[in-house]
């Protein structure tokens, strides 16, 4: 097992038993690869950390944070069947206009990464497929919502010949995180609203991760993608099912409400990947209105 | 019907698994439908059998069908 796999589940197991079962339950048999990224994500994230005079624990302490508002977004959202944030300004008051909630929410949500096995599916499939998908050019690659910074990093490993890497992110803290875990200069970092972005007209690749739930209308941000990608471009866009957290808005019930949106927007989907976030089958998935994650490589229809 | 035996009723159908026979013993590592999810759903159906509500505090703390039974007991007696 990768040795901060291993040492984060320790970490957790010690003030969360029950938790840490649950983990090695779900990761248990994953493959090499599943090792190696997460090796190479948690050690950049780590060497951040002590960049800014903080340890791995503050991290299982964020996670474990952030685990426990999970869990109770979820209890509300299954009596409720909707999401308990319904409104931008009320999540800005709620989450990002309070450091101390974004700041656990954020790298607890780093940690998530490997530790989810639907995380992990959901960039293993960028990373299997992009190469395909960018071309082998020196393109422009945009990311919009940066997040934690892996999809960057990989991005610029696994496509190394694109010219320019673009990152766009609203969120102050969500920016200096991914810029610190990143930390690299090929990348050119905007703090701005993708509505805003002017830098530049076209990309040949834009990812967006987990982003649409964030927003009152997804529709205008998936038509704003479908402007931003140039002839022949393509984009890789994520976003959960049934996945309640304290900063998510837009619930998606079923991933053909995704779908559908994708092609009002213009975007018609080239290949997909669909993966229930707990390992039960399809039917009880449903009963319980587990999360899924959803993830397609996309172009725009008029191409 | 006491109370262990209602709520086996109710895990029964709830985790549609016919073969569950709980005891105050029992915990979520002893039944394999019995998951994160599973529990919510599970609290809210014995929330409408026994007339009671719990806190979100209360749902994620129980750790075995006893605690679970001694919880819905002392809601029931108490009003």
């Amino acid at each position: 097992m990768s040795n901060y796999v291993e040492l984060l589940l320790e970490k957790i197991e010690a003030k969360n038993p029950d938790h840490a079962v649950k983990l090695r339950k779900n990761l248990d048999g994953m493959d090499n690869t599943y090792f190696e990224m997460a090796e190479r994500f948690y050690s950049k994230y780590d060497a951040y950390m002590q960049r800014s005079g903080k340890s791995l624990d503050f991290g299982v302490d964020c996670y474990l944070k952030l685990c426990a508002d999970m869990t109770d977004e979820r209890i509300k959202f299954m009596a409720t069947g909707k999401y308990s944030s319904t409104s931008f300004d009320e999540v800005e008051k709620r989450v990002y206009g309070n450091t101390d909630t974004m700041t656990y929410h954020m790298h607890g949500l780093v940690l998530g990464q490997f530790l989810w096995f639907e995380q992990y599916e959901r960039i293993k499939f960028f990373c299997d497929r992009i190469r395909y998908y960018a071309g082998d050019k020196a393109g422009k690659y945009l990311e919009i919502g940066g997040g934690h910074g892996l999809y960057m990093m990989e991005a610029v490993n696994t496509i190394p010949g694109y010219a320019q890497f673009d990152l766009v992110d609203i969120s102050e803290s969500s920016f200096q995180l991914a810029k610190g875990v990143i930390n690299n200069s090929m990348v050119n970092y905007y703090l701005k609203n993708i509505f805003e972005f002017t830098e530049v007209d076209k990309y040949d690749f834009v990812t967006m991760g987990e982003v649409l739930e964030h927003v009152e209308e997804p529709l205008m941000l998936l038509k704003k993608i479908a402007q931003l990608i140039s002839n022949n471009g393509r984009a890789y866009i994520t976003t959960p099912v049934n996945s309640p957290m304290i900063d998510h808005i837009y619930l998606f019930k079923h991933e053909q409400e995704i779908r559908d949106l994708f092609l009002e927007a213009g975007l018609e989907i080239l290949e997909e990947r669909v993966v229930i976030s707990e390992k039960i089958p399809e039917s009880r998935a449903r009963k319980y209105k587990a999360p899924v994650m959803f993830a397609a490589f996309v172009k725009s229809i008029t191409q | 019907m006491n109370t262990l035996e209602k709520l086996n009723e109710i895990f029964i159908e709830e985790l549609e698994n016919p073969a569950i026979k709980l005891t105050e013993a029992t915990t979520a590592n002893d039944i394999e439908e019995w998951d994160s999810l599973a529990h919510i759903q599970l609290v809210f159906t014995i929330e409408k059998a026994f007339n009671i509500r719990f806190t979100n505090q209360e749902i994620t703390s129980f750790k075995s069908v006893g605690e679970l039974v001694k919880s819905i007991d002392n809601k029931v007696n108490n009003g």
